[in-house]
């Protein structure tokens, strides 16, 4: 316990983690204030005109489900503007996932129940970018400085030491990430109440921004816990980064655009960025170019999912193989 | 007196990809007592860091056993971590944190009483800047830190690697003082150093380390000893007559410009009576005593030469066998390491 209350009063006092804290509220503030800026809350006017849009385009979707649904039964013939699909439910508006609404035909007017994921996504990716280098950085600059090396003269168990480092970073960045990722969405709310429009949100909304909260702090986690893994097997922070950097050039660029060329089926999964966004967003569609081989049905996307649970594991399983990786070789390491 | 320190055989070998194999420690035994003072020397690369981190758990050894305050290290070394304090090299502290803020976060992590940080700081000296930032601090302020850190614990025993390095003059008169002090407190103290002078005021006993082996080891004064060949300076009005009498009583004579060299001679009347029976009168009779200097560069093979630099792995390496220790004076028979 001891070493934990150090290690929170060392990391926290790092200037590389006040800096990123620093960049996070300006990000934070920079974006509160452009929405704040850009958004008005909307007249009865452009009220009562946006829910006429919005009436209409529902009914001119259920007008061409309805055709759809009369063409099938062979009750109406088809003409060149009429798109039906193998299945007429794909475009019932009953079925969508979400039908317009008048938020979407009001200009300069924030709705938070739009905006909220993607601003989430926003903060998320922001914070994976903090623990990342703070991970790698808080570990990397004390392998390299000797700072390791005189804790271990005062308590000589390489496991306790370590772990006692990466507890507290994945400690510390849980309760900085929820904090500042429930009061940036309270502000977005607070600006939808007051200078926009809150939009609909009813428990459906609330249920899935907290899973994707949810999953995005385990991402934030994973990712730090990565950059302390690589930084202490390469005993330096540059390590981390190097790693980084080569694994984006060389395999998420260079290696997906061999697979292209060469016609390799489903190149995405073998992508670790197809399991963040699976994993973030609950599911992810891929283009197969081989999905529709043989088909016969006429109802064939190109498409394939690749759901949450393959990508929690594969993330899950790599950081922990690399963490376990890490500590067996900081135990023999010598410390020189 | 019981051991402290014991090491018996340690090896350690490096290997990297770009310089291959390299033996740092090669058989090494070291014994330290209760209540010494104890000199770690060695040249540039012999193994005296290899040593002490191997020691202190930050390095594996290849063979050998080891034991500080009794207990086998590396494995039981955490029971008795409280009761050590240790510098190894120059430990490096985190820039931006004070003095006091940097020994407080120790005392925090060891679980020590908060209260030590302003008595260490005290002790070495740096109460007045130990709320300034550690990096404005000169190499010397920097070792001041670290001695303080080791003495945090207020240890039984105490291992400094180097702790005069960086040190000015008052500095190095100050460690002095501290080391003795402690002593006298009880304190063991391990200490490696290049200042041999230093060494030589300081510490009881030494051990003298080159290319990982043992070269010397016991009491400074025994050590020294061992290497006084009985020489004595002489100046006499007639050296050459002087040599010639000299030498008839079998004596070595060595004859210089302006003073001779008489060796092998346990008791000056000897030179003084018979020069003075001859109507010779000594003007100056001086013992030629060996320093630990001397010692050392000789143990070592690390004498400079005025025309061929000395390379750092230069130094002598005594052969492997269990006999061809140089000196031993205060080893043990059958000790048991690690009980």
């Amino acid at each position: 316990m001891n070493l934990v209350r150090a290690e929170l009063e060392r990391l926290s006092a790092r200037r590389f983690v006040q800096l990123m804290v620093v960049l996070l509220l300006a990000a934070f503030a920079v974006t509160a204030a452009t929405t704040l800026a850009g958004s008005h809350r909307p007249t009865a006017d452009e009220m009562s005109r946006a829910q006429a849009q919005a009436a209409e385009q529902r009914s001119s979707m259920e007008a061409a489900h309805d055709r759809c649904l009369r063409i099938k039964a062979g009750t109406l013939a088809p003409d060149v503007n009429d798109y039906v699909p193998g299945d007429c439910s794909e475009i019932d508006p009953v079925r969508m996932e979400r039908v317009p609404v008048a938020a979407d035909f009001l200009s300069g007017v924030f709705t938070f129940a739009n905006q909220a994921r993607p601003l989430l996504y926003f903060l998320v990716a922001f914070l994976m970018l903090f623990g990342f280098l703070v991970g790698a950085s808080y570990i990397g600059a004390d392998l390299n400085s000797g700072g390791v090396v005189n804790l271990l003269l005062w308590r000589p168990r390489r496991w306790a030491v370590l772990g006692a480092k990466l507890g507290t970073l994945l400690g510390g960045l849980l309760v900085l990430s929820a904090a500042a990722s429930a009061a940036y969405l309270a502000v977005f709310w607070l600006i939808g109440q007051t200078a926009g429009l809150p939009g609909r949100l009813d428990g459906e909304f609330w249920r899935s921004l907290g899973g994707t909260y949810g999953r995005g702090l385990v991402l934030v986690l994973l990712a730090a816990a990565l950059g302390f893994a690589i930084a202490t097997l390469g005993r330096h922070t540059s390590a981390a980064l190097g790693t980084v950097a080569a694994y984006l050039v060389v395999w998420e660029l260079g290696a997906r655009l061999v697979l292209q060329i060469v016609g390799a089926a489903r190149p995405d999964q073998w992508m670790l960025s197809s399991y963040v966004g699976a994993w973030l967003t609950g599911e992810a569609r891929f283009w197969d170019s081989r999905a529709c081989l043989g088909d016969t049905s006429g109802f064939c996307d190109n498409m394939y999912t690749l759901s949450w649970a393959p990508g929690l594991a594969v993330l899950l399983g790599l950081t922990v193989a690399l963490v376990v990786a890490a500590f067996a070789a900081f135990r023999r390491r010598d410390l020189i | 007196m019981s051991a402290v320190i014991e090491i018996d055989g340690l090896r350690k070998t490096f290997h990297t990809l770009r310089h291959g194999r390299r033996v740092a420690v090669d058989g090494f035994d070291l014994l330290v007592e209760a209540g010494q003072v104890h000199g770690f020397l060695g040249p540039n690369g012999s193994g005296k860091t290899t040593t002490l981190r191997a020691l202190l758990g930050l390095v594996r050894a290849d063979g050998g056993r080891m034991s500080v305050l009794g207990a086998r290290s590396p494995e039981r070394l955490p029971e008795v971590s409280g009761r050590v304090g240790a510098i190894v090299e120059s430990p490096q502290f985190f820039g931006n944190f004070t003095a006091r803020r940097t020994l407080r976060l120790l005392a925090v992590a060891g679980g020590v009483p908060t209260s030590r940080v302003d008595e260490v700081l005290e002790q070495v000296g740096l109460s007045d800047r130990g709320d300034e930032r550690v990096k404005g601090y000169s190499l010397g302020m920097k070792q001041r830190l670290a001695v303080a850190s080791a003495l945090l614990k207020s240890p039984e025993l105490l291992i400094l690697d180097e702790p005069a390095n960086g040190l000015d003059p008052a500095g190095i008169r100050e460690m002095r003082d501290l080391m003795r002090s402690l002593s006298a407190a009880g304190v063991t103290v391990l200490l490696s150093s290049h200042i041999l002078a230093e060494i030589q005021l300081i510490c009881d006993h030494v051990t003298i380390i080159s290319r990982g082996r043992r070269v010397a080891a016991g009491r400074v004064d025994e050590v020294l000893a061992g290497f006084d060949q009985h020489e004595w300076q002489v100046r006499v009005a007639e050296p050459e007559r002087a040599a010639e009498l000299l030498r008839t009583l079998g004596l070595a004579v060595t004859a210089h410009p302006d003073h001779l060299v008489v060796a092998g001679v346990e008791e000056p009347e000897l030179i003084s009576r018979t020069l003075g029976e001859e109507g010779l009168w000594v003007r100056e009779l001086v013992p030629l005593r060996p320093d630990l200097e001397s010692v050392f560069l000789e143990l070592t093979g690390t004498m400079p030469h005025p025309v061929v630099p000395r390379q750092v792995d230069g130094s002598v390496r005594p052969d492997a066998g269990p006999d061809d220790v140089v000196i031993d004076l205060d080893a043990r028979e059958n000790r048991e390491v690690g009980a």
